[in-house]
């Protein structure tokens, strides 16, 4: 199966959050569910939201932890910890746990972004019980095996050298440490090929009790319940969750890069030169949010994008061109990405920088920024659909400190952006000059092309461990 | 996210896995189905829901790569692409300019069997999105400069998705392995010197054979009525001329008597492997059985594959199979990603040891259970959105012989039973059958440790 087009996901492998996926709203005026925040004896922040329809149940808990609070050269644990919830409980083996989730149909996924860890789990309703004492025994009693702890490090091993082999997987890894300089969100969540190595049981079970505890923690369920039943199974079942005091993770803010750089992972058999470019971008709750998504819709949100328009429709140079700003609770990366033959590449990059600035000299028009509204608009219902993306969505604002305004009032705020509130935007949030440049190919061919970008040149081969900068030694 | 992105990486096939869902009776009450054939044979589907204000549109050309030839393959898929380089009314760009600033966005996709097309927008661009598919449907445009650019896009999207994907490369060798009549044998994107060579000719010729209305099937869902998709229909798509459909493919791939294997080196960090059997069209009897063997086999940590593979003897990093939906006998596929050091020839030994298995002792009634809630739930997921149903409601109705099979799988899983699993494990999954692909990294990487 072909498609015409790349998902953003094939051209970024980021973690996008349920906010960066959706904005606006539709002419019917698109508004959420109404649902129920109560904070329990024990500070657990839980959420309600009944939707019927399918008659299904979804749980997503916010463990306000995540990668970020990985020690330094052990970064993976959060992940790791996270990843390891089922593997073993008070009451179950790893392998008994499987065997008891796949009989319901239902399914748990727990992993770690660099702000948060969230655990996850869906559910028919005929298997509620069921699936919220298996939810919940994951979650609550996890014991972390030894055997588990050795088998599931081995395997995020591999996956960092699978994930190697292909350039997509690993670009942002790579841009990010690059232009985070291994700080913040330059780190890798999943870890690298040495740290992994050096997480042992004593810190994941450390990580666990340090962390999981019900005033770090927000559960959202959304799906086909009732509110009252469902408030007293949780209390039941969570409310002896004992608190304890956590110490909220400081992640620094980065600024923007000045001046340029360029970094050059070497694939020697690459075909194909994949690219981003870009600097330190926004935090989720910056005001300008809404303009700014606005703004990158028109550069790279979309299939008639600027970018888009340029490196695809006009000239044939790539398969697909974005441009997105990752959400994150900090200023995280906005990037442009894409990817051409070996002997386009700085052509490619050529085009690529002459939109944007383009889109510096001469803003937007009117019309690019009527459609952008449009689109925004119109795509945004299907990202409130299912019980899934409703029960990410709120857990993902209450966290952000954010509220159901962000739906609600949406078309509102995007009416209000005019074409000179836009042109401040471009102008404060999109690089034009200071430009971190990262580059995955195959560096005999491409690297005499790409020198005319930046003085400053760093260059490494895919194959050393890690992604940017070196691991560190310790 | 390590483990999504190597589902992503290993596959183009996994998703095409919309079939396969167990449905309860009421489901399909709910939302019923209203189903109009138009004066020029094409069929309508359209199913009503006011969840949200929006609406998915499929159209279902049944014209892929299996209605190609040697010279010209991919020639499916690079049509798919110039269904948006312009026609009569909108020229090149135009459409998707005009979607998007009216709240729709588009996609298509072309297999070896079909061609779709996708769209999502709100309500009140109903009218255009007719008035698009009116144009492209009878007037589509062949500008030779787009021709140039879009074969170079398509260039691209082979480099991104076969030269610089292990599990694309290797599935594309294990097709043209494990084939060799059928014109399941080339890949869906092309070999990449046919992408360079087919000419405006071809895609004339290509408009002509696959893109008949009588050769199609629409299905609209979400906030609609069927009346005001008819008349629309009317309106727009059905004074465009039938005309002859494409030429049945009447080769028949010949039984498969000894097991075929083959090898490519590449610089790379892990080894992969493939394995693919010969098994039935999607509208075969065995569908249902197949699904429940596939799923007990591999589907969950629980699956006995994982179980052995990753979990007991931990050489793989993953293991999971794949059946696209087919209109003649196609290949299930097997996929594992060794870990590093591990051998690919233990891997195999792993799974075909648990395929003799499945075929000597018969799975247990808590398999057999677990299998159909699993199904249940992914009908479930296909079921939650306008676009799930609009995808599953066009491949049940045409791989499946009916969207009303939609409504029956339910009964048609309760109705296999352990001896049926037994028995298909053992006519479909022997040594004879089967074509065993190998990627072996060429440079063990230095660089480690």
């Amino acid at each position: 199966m072909r498609m015409r087009r790349p998902s953003i996901c094939s051209l970024l492998l980021a973690f996008l959050s349920a906010l960066s996926a959706a904005a606006g709203s539709q002419a019917q005026s698109i508004h959420l569910p109404p649902h129920e925040k109560v904070v329990f004896k024990n500070g657990l922040t839980v959420l309600l939201l009944e939707k019927r329809g399918v008659p299904i149940v979804n749980f997503v808990a916010l463990v306000k932890t995540g990668a970020a609070a990985d020690p330094v050269g052990e970064e993976g644990l959060a992940s790791v910890t996270a990843e390891l919830l089922r593997k073993g409980t008070k009451e179950r083996s790893a392998q008994q746990f499987a065997a008891d989730l796949d009989f319901t149909g239902g399914s748990f996924d727990a992993d770690a972004a660099a702000d948060y860890s969230s655990i996850s789990g869906e559910f028919l309703n005929k298997d509620l019980s069921k699936g919220l004492e298996l939810y919940s025994d994951a979650l609550l009693h996890p014991v972390f095996p030894q055997a588990e702890v050795d088998k599931l490090l081995a395997q995020s091993l591999d996956a960092v050298r699978a994930a190697k082999d292909d350039a997509r997987s690993v670009l942002a890894s790579y841009f990010n440490g690059y232009l985070f300089n291994g700080v913040g969100y330059g780190r890798t969540a999943d870890g690298d090929e040495v740290s992994l190595k050096r997480i042992r049981r004593d810190a994941i079970m450390t990580f666990y009790q340090t962390n999981y505890a019900p005033g770090n923690t927000i559960l959202a369920v959304a799906g086909d319940f009732q509110s009252a039943e469902m408030k007293k199974k949780l209390e039941d079942i969570f409310g002896s969750w004992p608190s304890k005091p956590v110490t909220a993770t400081k992640i620094p803010a980065v600024p923007p890069v000045k001046g340029k750089r360029l970094l050059l992972v070497d694939k020697p058999d690459a075909t194909q030169t994949y690219f981003a470019i870009g600097n330190v971008g926004t935090a989720v709750g910056d005001p300008d949010r809404v303009a700014i998504r606005l703004v990158n819709t028109v550069l790279g949100g979309r299939f008639t994008s600027l970018l888009n328009e340029a490196l695809r429709v006009e000239s044939g140079l790539s398969y697909g061109a974005a441009s997105n700003f990752d959400s994150h609770k900090m200023a995280g990366p906005f990037g442009i990405y894409s990817f051409t033959k070996n002997e386009s590449t700085a052509q490619a990059i050529d085009v690529a920088l002459q939109v944007l600035q383009k889109l510096h000299k001469q803003g937007i028009t009117t019309e690019e920024l009527a459609s952008a509204k449009s689109y925004v608009k119109g795509q945004f219902p299907p990202s409130l659909e299912t019980s899934k993306q409703l029960a990410e969505l709120i857990a993902v604002h209450e966290f952000f400190g954010l509220d159901d305004r962000e739906v609600n009032e949406l078309e509102a705020r995007i009416d209000a952006v005019t074409p000179a509130v836009a042109q401040q935007a471009i102008q404060k949030h999109f690089p034009s000059e200071n430009l971190v440049f990262m580059l995955i190919g195959k560096a005999s061919e491409i690297a005499p092309t790409v020198k005319k970008y930046s003085e400053k040149q760093d260059t490494r081969a895919i194959s050393a461990p890690g992604f940017w900068p070196a691991p560190a030694e310790k | 996210m390590k483990s999504a992105w190597l589902r992503i990486a290993l596959s183009a096939v996994v998703c095409a896995a919309a079939m396969g869902g167990a449905a309860r009776q009421a489901s399909g009450q709910e939302f019923p189905v209203a189903l109009r054939t138009l004066k020029n044979g094409m069929k309508v589907l359209v199913q009503s829901d006011h969840n949200i204000p929006n609406v998915a549109l499929y159209i279902f050309y049944r014209v892929g790569s299996r209605n190609e030839r040697p010279g010209t393959t991919g020639l499916s898929h690079f049509f798919e692409h110039m269904m948006f380089n312009g026609a009569k009314k909108y020229g090149p760009g135009e459409l998707d300019k005009a979607m998007e600033a009216n709240g729709g966005a588009n996609n298509a996709y072309t297999s070896q069997n079909v061609t779709v097309y996708q769209e999502w927008f709100p309500h009140s661009a109903l009218p255009l999105i007719f008035d698009i598919e009116a144009d492209r449907m009878q007037n589509l445009n062949f500008d030779p400069q787009k021709i140039e650019s879009e074969r170079q896009v398509v260039a691209s999207e082979r480099r991104l998705s076969v030269d610089n994907d292990n599990g694309g490369l290797l599935d594309e060798q294990l097709w043209a392995t494990a084939f060799i009549a059928h014109t399941y044998q080339w890949p869906v994107i092309g070999w990449m010197s046919d992408i360079q060579h087919w000419t405006i000719d071809d895609l004339k010729h290509h408009f002509e054979m696959g893109y008949s209305p009588s050769n199609a099937t629409m299905v609209v869902v979400g906030d609609v009525t069927p009346e005001e998709v008819f008349q629309l229909c009317e309106k727009t798509i059905e004074p465009i001329p039938a005309h002859a459909p494409p030429p049945p493919v009447t080769t028949v791939e010949p039984p498969q008597q000894g097991e075929r294997r083959l090898i490519v080196h590449k610089e790379a960090e892990l080894p992969l492997l493939m394995i693919g059997y010969h098994v039935p069209q999607t509208n075969h009897a065995d569908f249902y059985a197949t699904n429940v063997l596939r799923t007990i086999l591999f589907q969950g940590e629980s699956s006995r594959m994982y179980q052995r593979l990753v979990d007991k003897d931990q050489i793989a990093l993953d293991v999971s199979s794949a059946v696209q939906p087919a209109f003649d006998p196609t290949l299930a596929i097997i996929v594992a990603q060794p870990k590093q050091g591990a051998d690919p020839k233990k891997c195999e030994k792993d799974i075909y040891e648990e395929l003799e298995r499945a075929k000597t002792t018969p799975i247990t009634d808590q398999e057999l259970e677990k299998a159909k809630n699993i199904r249940l739930m992914e009908f479930y997921h296909q079921m939650r959105t306008i676009n799930g149903r609009a995808n599953t409601i066009g491949t049940y109705e045409v791989f499946a012989g009916g969207y009303e099979k939609l409504f029956d799988a339910a009964k048609s899983y309760a109705a296999v039973t352990k001896e049926d699993v037994q028995r298909v494990a053992k006519a479909y999954f022997g040594v004879n059958n089967r074509t065993v692909a190998t990627l072996i990294p060429e440079n063990p990487d230095q660089a480690k440790q």
